[in-house]
C-alpha cells in the first residue's frame, strides 16, 4: 500500500533539476569549478616543459585537492538551501497526493542531478584540453575519478538533507552544515592523528585504518590516489588501509561500498525523521 | 466528508489545537475564524496531513489521514496561508508540474492557465509577478485537479479589492460545483456571505460552530457579526 511512485520521484526531480539550475548559486557554482578545474588542466600543459608530459593522472591527482575542498561546500549550501526553503512552496508540495519520502528522493535526485551537471561540464572541457595534449592515457582513471568526485558530492547532499531535517531554523541548519564542512574537510584528519600519537604500532594502525570510514572526503581521496596511482603521497590512513587489505581492488571496493553507505544510512534516517515532523 | 475528532496538536508545552471536533457535510462551506494564533491554520495543515495531531482523529470520506495519507490527500486541494513557488519557474512550468503530480496532462494544465487569465504572462517568471498574481495562480494550481476537497489558509490575506472579489467568484463557482470548502478568514463579512457553517476558534478551542444565521438569531438579533465575533473571542484575548 506504501509503495513509492517512481513516476512521481522522477517529476518532482525534473522539476527540482529545473529550479537548481536557473540557481544563480549553481550557475556561480559552475563556472567557478569549470574555470578552476579547466585552469588546473592548462597549468598542467603548460608545465609540460618543466616537469614532463601532464598527462590525465597526474592532473587529476592536481584536480583531487579542489574537489575535496569545493564538493563538499557546495552540496552542503545547496541540500541545506533546498530543504529549509520556503515554507509556501513546502507545504504545497508536501499536501500534494505524494508520500513524503517520494518528495524527500525527488528532491535529492533532482538536486544531484543538478550538481552533477554543474561538475561535468567542467571536468569535460578539461578533460577535452588534456586528451588534446597527452591522448587517452589514463581517461578510464580520469572517468572513474569523476564518479567518485559525484560519489562525494550526493554524500554531502544526503548529509545536508539530514541536517535541514534535523534542524528546523534555516540559520540554525546552514551553521551545521558549514561546521560539517570544517569537520570533515579540516579537523578530521588532525583528530584522528592526534589520537592516533597516543597509541602504538597495530592499535594506531588499526585507529587510522577505522577512521578512514567515518569520513567521506578521506575515502574519496584515499579511492581517488589508488585509482590515479599515486600511491606514493598516501596519507597514514590510505596506506594502512592498502596494507589491511592488501590490494587496491579491494580496497576501492571496501571504499565505495561505504561511501554508498554514507548515502543510504543518512538518507534512511531522514525519511524516518520527515514522516514523524511537521511540515 | 470531512471528520475531525478530538483533534489536540501541541507544539512542545504549548497546546495549538485543544480537543477540537466538528464534522463537515459534502457540498458545504465551512469558515474557521478566529484571531492569530487561535487554531486555525494547525487545524487545517492536520486535515492535509501537514501537521501530525498529538491526538485525535481525521478521516475524510472515510480515509484516516495518518494511515491512508496519499489517498486522503487525492481528495484534497490545500492553499497555504502564504503561497510561494519557485521564483525562476514560470506560471505554464508550475501548474504544469503541479498538474503532472495528479496525472493531468499538459494541454488541460495549459488550459486551465489561459482560463485564469494568464494569458500573455504563462511565460514569464513568477518572480515578475504581484503578490495577487501569485495568489491567482495558486488558485488555478488548486482547481486544476477538480478535487472534491478544497481548504484555503486565509486565501484573502495578501489581496487587493478586485483579488478579493475574484476569490469570492471562485469560491461560489466551486460551491455551484458541489466542492467542500474550508476556509480559514479575518474578513467576517466574507464568512458572512460565503459561508453555510462557522467555526470559530478562542486560544485552541472551538467557540462556536453553527450556521451564520443560527449564531444571529440565538444571540445577536440585532447585531452584527462583528458584535458576535468579539462575543466568542472576547477583548481578553487581544490584552493578552
Amino acid at each position: 500500500m506504501n509503495t513509492m511512485n517512481l513516476l512521481l520521484i522522477t517529476r518532482i526531480a525534473r522539476q527540482e533539476l529545473l529550479v537548481n539550475i536557473r540557481n544563480k548559486w549553481t550557475i556561480i557554482f559552475a563556472v567557478v569549478f569549470g574555470v578552476l578545474i579547466v585552469g588546473i588542466s592548462y597549468i598542467g600543459i603548460v608545465a609540460e616543459g618543466f616537469s614532463g608530459m601532464q598527462n590525465f593522472t597526474r592532473t587529476s591527482a592536481s584536480m583531487l585537492n579542489l574537489v575535496l575542498y569545493i564538493v563538499p561546500l557546495v552540496s552542503l549550501i545547496m541540500g541545506t538551501l533546498s530543504f529549509t526553503g520556503d515554507r509556501g512552496t513546502t507545504e504545497l508540495l508536501f499536501s500534494q497526493p505524494v508520500f513524503r519520502a517520494e518528495v524527500l528522493l525527488g528532491k535529492v535526485l533532482g538536486l544531484f542531478f543538478s550538481l552533477t551537471l554543474s561538475m561535468v561540464i567542467g571536468f569535460v572541457v578539461a578533460g577535452g584540453i588534456i586528451s588534446s595534449v597527452t591522448g587517452g592515457e589514463g581517461l578510464l582513471q580520469y572517468a572513474m575519478f569523476v564518479i567518485l568526485s559525484l560519489l562525494l558530492a550526493l554524500v554531502f547532499l544526503v548529509v545536508a538533507v539530514l541536517i535541514a531535517t534535523t534542524n528546523n531554523r534555516t540559520s540554525r541548519a546552514f551553521g551545521i552544515s558549514l561546521f560539517a564542512w570544517f569537520f570533515f574537510v579540516l579537523f578530521y584528519d588532525l583528530i584522528v592523528l592526534g589520537v592516533s600519537l597516543l597509541f602504538k604500532g597495530q592499535t594506531a594502525n588499526i585507529i587510522l585504518f577505522l577512521s578512514l570510514f567515518g569520513n567521506p572526503v578521506d575515502m574519496v581521496r584515499v579511492a581517488s590516489l589508488i585509482i590515479l596511482d599515486n600511491v606514493t603521497i598516501f596519507g597514514a590512513a590510505g596506506a594502512a588501509l592498502l596494507r589491511f587489505l592488501g590490494g587496491s581492488g579491494l580496497s576501492i571496493t571496501l571504499l565505495t561500498g561505504s561511501l554508498l553507505l554514507w548515502i543510504v544510512i543518512p538518507l534512511v534516517i531522514s525519511r524516518r525523521l520527515l514522516n514523524k515532523q511537521d511540515i | 466528508m470531512i471528520s475531525v475528532q478530538h483533534l489536540t496538536k501541541q507544539y512542545g508545552k504549548f497546546t495549538a489545537v485543544n480537543d477540537v471536533s466538528f464534522d463537515v457535510k459534502q457540498g458545504e462551506v465551512f469558515a474557521f475564524l478566529g484571531p492569530n494564533g487561535s487554531g486555525k491554520t494547525t487545524t487545517l495543515k492536520s486535515i492535509v496531513g501537514l501537521c501530525l495531531p498529538t491526538h485525535g482523529t481525521i478521516l475524510v470520506n472515510g480515509l484516516d489521514v495518518r494511515k491512508r495519507p496519499k489517498e486522503a490527500k487525492n481528495l484534497i486541494s490545500y492553499l497555504p496561508q502564504r503561497v510561494i513557488f519557485p521564483e525562476t519557474l514560470t506560471a505554464s512550468e508550475v501548474v504544469r508540474f503541479y498538474g503532472s503530480i495528479r496525472n493531468i496532462s499538459r494541454v488541460a494544465a495549459d488550459e486551465a492557465l489561459a482560463n485564469a487569465g494568464f494569458n500573455g504572462f504563462s511565460d514569464k517568471p513568477v518572480n515578475e509577478f504581484s503578490g495577487g498574481m501569485i495568489q491567482r495562480l495558486g488558485m488555478t494550481v488548486i482547481s486544476l485537479p477538480d478535487s472534491p476537497i478544497l481548504l484555503l489558509d486565509e486565501p484573502t490575506a495578501n489581496l487587493d479589492p478586485q483579488g478579493v472579489k475574484q476569490f469570492r467568484d471562485f469560491i461560489l463557482q466551486q460551491k455551484a460545483k458541489g466542492k467542500t470548502i474550508i476556509f480559514s478568514t479575518h474578513l467576517l463579512a466574507e464568512a458572512e456571505q460565503l459561508a453555510d457553517r462557522v467555526a470559530i476558534f478562542v486560544s485552541g478551542k472551538l467557540g462556536a460552530l453553527e450556521s451564520i444565521d443560527d449564531l444571529r438569531t440565538t444571540f445577536l438579533k440585532t447585531g452584527t457579526i462583528e458584535d458576535l465575533y468579539l462575543h466568542y473571542v472576547g477583548s481578553s484575548h487581544y490584552e493578552k
